[in-house]
């Protein structure tokens, strides 16, 4: 698959972080360098505690890195910047108060586009997300895969060029999760995004990313970057995933035995 | 934040406010026929000690009383009210209407029905902590875990033994919060009635106070009621966490 | 149905009973409640007290004033303390442990420094309706789910947006529900003090009908005060539940 030589949109160089408690100090992320090209689909795969939240956080400017250095669509990432990088959480974080069509109106809201406006891009989005005719429900009368979708949509209306995706699908049953990631990646056809998608499953890396970063044990570090040559749509019981499937347990199995016997 | 900062960040505040106060009515600006000095107050206090210590006995030997017989009606009302269902549904209603009755327009009736004396202090007092310690362990009841109750069920035990061994257990720290609660409320309807019926106690040791225009001796008293109220609910916390460690 | 059928019946034996009681009682103390209604029907036309309603607008002036004082000082020392990181820690525990203390014995203080006109009771008033506000304030930001906070952060909000989109209206149910029970504090507060001494009120009247044995007429006025109150709280109750169903 070849690419134009563009600039990289996400790059990472030597990034450090660590956590200081009362108690002790936990190396979250060390030395951590990572590149993402323009409109890549990137997968960061890992177990858990190893650091693929902060990852993302600290990409989305959330947090700040203790060492090393985050440069996004051209510029050092100091601080969350909405019009660059939208961020999408495994908590959907849906203002209770707000409608669904109110919550995805939120960034523009912010952004002081105009009611009118604002309404009108916030009712286009909600039809590709198939909630078309929930405009005006509130978050505890949407089930969690729609709470996501408007999640997602309120992400969308941004129409930032990156997407950060931290285990959007985690609090999802199994089924949901499947449809879920299929219908992101119609989106992501669509609008050709950037996005980084954290997940630890291999399933959902493998079925939607281009590209799988894998992260070791806490502290955090890239233990590979496995490019995934299945061919679209995605087969998930074909050779070549299986195979694919096959290396990257091969590769994380150790780091989650690392994980479970740390204790976490 | 530690708890040893925050401690000293309390004992902070509260001793500059008092250092306040103290240079306020030094410098002379409130009036001292209607506020004490704390230096005033605290000699008060060893002044009243002899006579505050009898009404403080009066005002809780009355206010005990109550509280045995609000927290023995509660219980007993409150467990049968959250266990048989039917009646739960047909009474609650009237119950938590009675409760919403401010206590203080049956008080003049009390006092006619009662006299002055012991009688109605106690009566109000037990009308008072009644209602708190019913709804809680009402509500505390209602909401136990069908879960273990089932499991008691399948093992063959009788309702006897659920009722001790599974219910019981399960509803102590309602219980237990509604007899914290309850005592406060005992004290409170106890004074009440002592100032409204110029009943010998602490309440009518205020008011009298009031009257005579003696504000060091009142804050003084007030400041030692304060204390014992204070000092009787961290007694009965202390008493529930011993009680209900294993939560 | 039968559970209506159940209620009635309890209501309609307790009335009875305590009609057939009164009746064989001393009747300068014991009214049964068909006596109740005559009564009331004589107050509210004003032929009891012809002054009745300048006692009530004395008494609504009060809580008035009292539940403004309580609403405005209690929401800002709220805010005061519950929005820098660490006031709210510290100042918290000494807030909940005045609770301990049994209200009424600062109204003597009170009737001291501010006498018997209707200051002391306004005092007493705001004083019991002051607590609630400020700790369903302080309850309220702690209880802010943080991830919304993080969630307005990552969508470009600063703190005072984070403040005004996402604190207030998440505390927003949980303050009303302050609200209402500080109403309620506060009217009680007030008729307690206008019954414990005062000169002028609808509580003072209460006293005055029974220290004259008007025993009739004092269940007639309890009875008033009793539906003035409830139509507080029911009108409380209505602004808290449409708070809840916006908040979510």
């Amino acid at each position: 698959m070849s690419r134009p030589a563009e600039p990289p949109h996400i790059e990472v160089r030597g990034l450090t972080k660590r956590w200081v408690t009362r108690d002790a100090t936990i190396a979250a992320l060390e030395g951590i360098s990572l590149t993402v090209a323009p409109r890549e689909f990137v997968t960061v795969l890992g177990p858990s505690g190893c650091g693929k939240s902060t990852l993302l956080s600290i990409i989305g400017g959330l947090v700040p890195p203790d060492a090393g250095e985050v440069r996004v669509a051209g510029a050092t990432a100091d601080g969350p910047d909405p019009r660059k990088v939208a961020m999408v959480f495994q908590d959907p974080g849906l203002f209770p108060w707000r409608t669904a069509l109110e919550n995805v109106e939120f960034g523009l809201e912010l952004q002081g586009v105009p009611a009118a406006r604002r309404r009108e891009v916030a009712k286009g989005l909600l039809e590709p997300v198939g909630l078309r005719g929930f405009e005006t429900r509130y978050p505890r009368e949407l089930s969690g895969g729609m709470k996501q979708r408007v999640a997602i949509a309120r992400a969308l209306a941004l129409d930032s060029p990156i997407l950060l995706m931290d285990e959007p699908f985690g609090a999802l049953d199994e089924q949901t999760r499947l449809l879920m990631g299929e219908w992101l990646l119609g989106i992501w056809a669509r609008t050709r995004k950037t996005v980084v998608f954290v997940t630890h499953s291999l399933q959902e890396a493998i079925m939607l990313s281009q590209r799988i970063v894998v992260m070791t044990a806490r502290p955090g570090r890239i233990k590979a970057s496995l490019e995934v040559t299945v061919p679209w749509p995605r087969d998930l019981t074909g050779a070549e995933a299986t195979a694919l499937r096959a290396r990257l347990w091969e590769l994380i199995r150790e780091e989650s035995l690392r994980a479970l016997e740390a204790g976490r | 934040m530690s708890r040893a900062t925050r401690r000293l960040a309390q004992v902070g505040s509260l001793a500059a406010l008092v250092a306040a106060w103290e240079a306020l009515v030094r410098l002379g600006w409130v009036d001292p026929l209607f506020v004490a000095s704390p230096l005033a107050v605290a000699r008060a206090v060893g002044a009243l000690a002899p006579e505050a210590a009898r009404l403080l006995g009066e005002t809780l030997g009355k206010t005990l009383v109550a509280y045995v017989l609000s927290v023995s009606l509660g219980v007993g009302v409150g467990l049968a009210l959250g266990t048989v269902r039917h009646l739960y549904d047909v009474v609650n209603p009237f119950l938590v209407a009675l409760y919403a009755i401010p206590k203080i327009l049956v008080l003049p009736w009390i006092l006619l029905a009662f006299g002055l004396g012991t009688a109605p202090a106690v009566v109000y007092g037990t009308l008072h902590g009644f209602f708190p310690v019913c709804l809680l362990v009402v509500g505390g009841v209602r909401d136990v875990d069908r879960t273990p109750i089932l499991v008691a069920r399948s093992m063959g035990a009788t309702p006897a033994q659920i009722y001790r061994k599974v219910l019981l257990p399960a509803v102590l720290p309602a219980v237990l919060a509604g007899m914290r609660l309850g005592i406060i409320f005992c004290l409170l309807g106890v004074l009440v009635v002592e100032m409204f019926g110029g009943i010998r106690g602490m309440g009518f040791l205020l008011s009298s106070l009031a009257n005579a225009f003696r504000p060091a001796e009142l804050f003084a008293a007030t400041a030692l009621v304060s204390l014992l109220s204070v000092g009787v609910v961290l007694l009965l916390e202390h008493v529930n966490r011993r009680l209900g460690h294993w939560r | 149905m039968r559970v209506l059928l159940g209620r009635a019946a309890v209501l309609l034996v307790a009335l009875g009973a305590w009609e057939l009681w009164a009746r064989s009682q001393n009747p300068l103390l014991y009214i049964p409640p068909s006596k109740i209604g005559p009564a009331l029907v004589r107050v509210v036309r004003l032929e009891a007290y012809p002054a009745l309603p300048e006692h009530l607008g004395l008494t609504v002036v009060e809580v008035g004033v009292a539940y403004a004082l309580a609403i405005g000082l209690g929401l800002g020392l709220g805010f005061l303390l519950g929005l820098p990181r660490h006031l709210g820690e510290i100042y918290e525990p000494i807030l909940s442990g005045l609770y301990a203390i049994p209200s009424v014995v600062w109204y003597p203080s009170l009737m001291l420094f501010f006498g018997l006109g209707p200051a002391s009771k306004i005092a007493f008033g705001f004083l019991l309706g002051f607590f609630p506000v400020v700790l369903a304030v302080l309850v309220g930001i702690r209880s802010v789910d943080r991830h919304l906070l993080i969630v307005a952060r990552a969508f470009g909000a600063g703190p005072g947006t984070s403040f005004v989109k996402v604190i207030l209206p998440a505390m927003t149910a949980t303050v009303v529900a302050g609200l209402r029970a500080g109403l309620a504090l506060t009217v009680v507060g007030v008729i307690v003090g206008e019954v414990l001494g005062a000169r002028a009120g609808l509580g003072y009247l209460i006293n005055y009908a029974y220290g004259f044995l008007r025993t009739a007429e004092y269940a007639a006025l309890a009875v008033l005060v009793l539906v003035l109150v409830m139509a507080v709280d029911g009108l409380a109750a209505l602004v808290e539940a449409r708070a809840q169903r916006w908040a979510g």
